[in-house]
């Protein structure tokens, strides 16, 4: 009986914690301009057990799989500016896909090799791959090394608590190319003069910058109210 | 530059991807820009010259060889998982199809290469060591990421007597099968070179003769005996002559010692008896007369004493 009721309550804190994981996701992917609806974005724990649980009341990662179709902003923020070269530039973006992985330790190549083949099957413009415990180098090479592709990794636990939502976090904001080219002209500077932020850096991570992409930050500030600053993805 | 590498396949120092690229495309000078694309990307830059233009494309160069040289461990190390290549095969006597396969992959891994590949068997289930086809070991009892005591045979421990205890991690037990699979799999992990395959000299041997472990017993156990009886030291001593006296003598002369050896083998000897030092015997202290108020001290007299000595500087207060 005592061991039957300690199940149920790992299982339902497991099923918890991962709910809260998964709607980090959505948050993370309307954040990035992907089509998110309200629903998703505020499902409510008990729906998402009645969904996604497996009959012993563990959740079902198999199951938990997601796909989104950029937005028309996102798509303008991702088109090149036309040059002569290419005067009709196609937008850098496409359908996202995420994944959880449901082994629970030991992801390595194989798992990833196994995601990289799906994302490449169903031509997924990104993946995500979540999985539960760090996954090994050489995977994370083999996760990056896919040609013309994009593929993004996430722990479970880094995507537990939104960190963008977290007050001492300004806002980040990703500018188009032609912001950008606007913001150095109006500024006279190269971009290589610009402060820098890096591609590890998490919030560069949650919004899935790209090297080469200037962010705009919005810090609140005591004297002037609002404080922008402009940092190159490096 | 590093874009206009990604369209050809590779760019590379290792022999095998090179031989590789060359049978695909037969011109070098195809993997770089032509004079046309360079003379079109130096005019749209006033400050840039020719020699800036090569600079930046040796140093593409030597990028991309790294990343060729990455790339081909990844698929080496993807590669290995795979060995051995029947379930059957015997760690302490691997075919000679595994074994050349293993050493030539693993000549351009670094010692850190080598715990990545080790990492993967281990999430596969199977035994770190390459050629070994069990499953690694599996501790069932305690939480993971702890430690263990590990005991020794009998009379390994302090001085010869117990067991020898080591406390271990545990997922460094569970990283192999057994301890003979670990023994075999870090002698192999020692002689790999630290030193990235791109930065290797040509004539550097270190990470690409690799010995297995029974290999290397097996040389040692061929090379001449170390260890031999009392009797035949005994004999080989003999043989040397070191008693016969013309031969000490010769020997003598070659260390560079100046004075005659005696016969004998021992120096000459004299003792002397010190002599001629004081035989006064030292008194008991007497009395002087200027040591009846204490004398001084170090030539210093106290001054209280000083005072009495001079009758002089009454203190007036002492008398009102």
């Amino acid at each position: 009986m005592d061991g039957d009721s300690a199940h149920s309550m790992e299982a339902e804190r497991e099923m918890t914690r991962l709910w809260r994981t998964f709607r980090t996701v959505y948050e993370l992917l309307a954040d990035r301009g992907y089509e998110v609806s309200d629903n998703e974005l505020l499902l409510p724990l008990e729906d998402f057990r009645a969904k996604y649980s497996d009959p012993l009341g563990y959740p079902d990662r198999t199951k938990m799989k997601i796909q989104a179709r950029p937005t028309e902003t996102m798509k303008m923020k991702y088109t090149a500016l036309p040059s002569k070269a290419n005067p009709n530039p196609q937008p850098d973006c496409g359908t996202i896909y995420v994944d959880f992985c449901p082994d629970s330790s030991g992801v390595g190549t194989k798992q990833v090799r196994a995601f990289n083949h799906l994302v490449d099957e169903n031509n997924f413009h990104t993946g995500i791959f979540i999985t539960q415990t760090p996954i090994s180098p050489s995977a994370v090479r083999l996760l990056s090394g896919v040609p013309g592709r994009i593929c993004e990794h996430f722990q479970e636990q880094d995507l537990l608590v939104n960190i963008t939502r977290h007050e001492l976090v300004p806002k980040h904001v990703l500018l188009s190319p032609e912001e950008k080219a606007k913001l150095l002209e109006r500024y006279r500077l190269k971009e290589s003069q610009l402060p820098r932020i890096q591609i590890s850096d998490p919030v560069a991570r949650y919004l899935g910058l790209r090297r080469g992409q200037v962010v705009k930050i919005i810090r609140k500030s005591e004297t002037a109210g609002r404080y922008a600053s402009y940092r190159w993805v490096i | 530059m590093a874009q206009q590498g990604s369209s050809h396949p590779l760019k590379t120092s290792l022999p095998e991807t090179y031989a590789a690229v060359n049978a695909q495309q037969p011109p070098p000078s195809h993997l770089y820009p032509t004079q046309e694309e360079q003379d079109r990307y130096l005019a749209g830059r006033p400050g840039a010259t020719q020699q800036h233009l090569e600079v930046a494309l040796q140093h593409a160069q030597q990028i991309q060889t790294q990343k060729d040289a990455e790339d081909a461990i990844l698929n080496r190390i993807l590669e290995l998982i795979e060995l051995p290549s029947s379930p059957s095969a015997d760690p302490a006597a691997p075919s000679q199809e595994d074994t050349v396969k293993l050493k030539y992959s693993l000549a351009p891994f670094r010692p850190s290469d080598y715990d990545n590949l080790i990492l993967e068997r281990n999430f596969e289930d199977l035994c770190g060591y390459a050629l070994c086809p069990r499953k690694h070991r599996r501790q069932a009892t305690g939480p993971r990421g702890g430690f263990q005591f590990k005991y020794g045979p009998k009379g390994s421990g302090p001085g010869g007597r117990g067991r020898s205890v080591d406390i271990v991690s545990q997922d460094r037990i569970e990283k192999w099968c057994s301890d003979a699979c670990a023994e075999r799999a870090l002698w192999i992990r020692v002689q790999l070179s630290e030193k990235p395959v791109w930065e290797r000299r040509a004539g550097d041997t270190r990470g690409t003769t690799i010995l297995l472990l029974e290999e290397a017993r097996a040389k040692r156990l061929k090379a001449p005996a170390a260890t031999s009886s009392v009797s035949s030291v005994v004999d080989d001593l003999q043989s040397m002559g070191l008693g016969n006296r013309d031969r000490s003598g010769e020997l003598a002369l070659e260390r560079g010692d100046t004075s005659l050896v005696r016969p004998d083998g021992r120096v000459d000897v004299n003792i002397r008896e010190n002599q001629g030092g004081s035989q006064q015997v030292a008194g008991a202290p007497q009395m002087r007369p200027e040591d009846a108020n204490g004398g001084s001290i170090e030539g210093y007299v106290p001054r209280e004493r000083r005072g009495a000595d001079q009758d002089g500087d009454i203190d007036l207060l002492d008398q009102i």
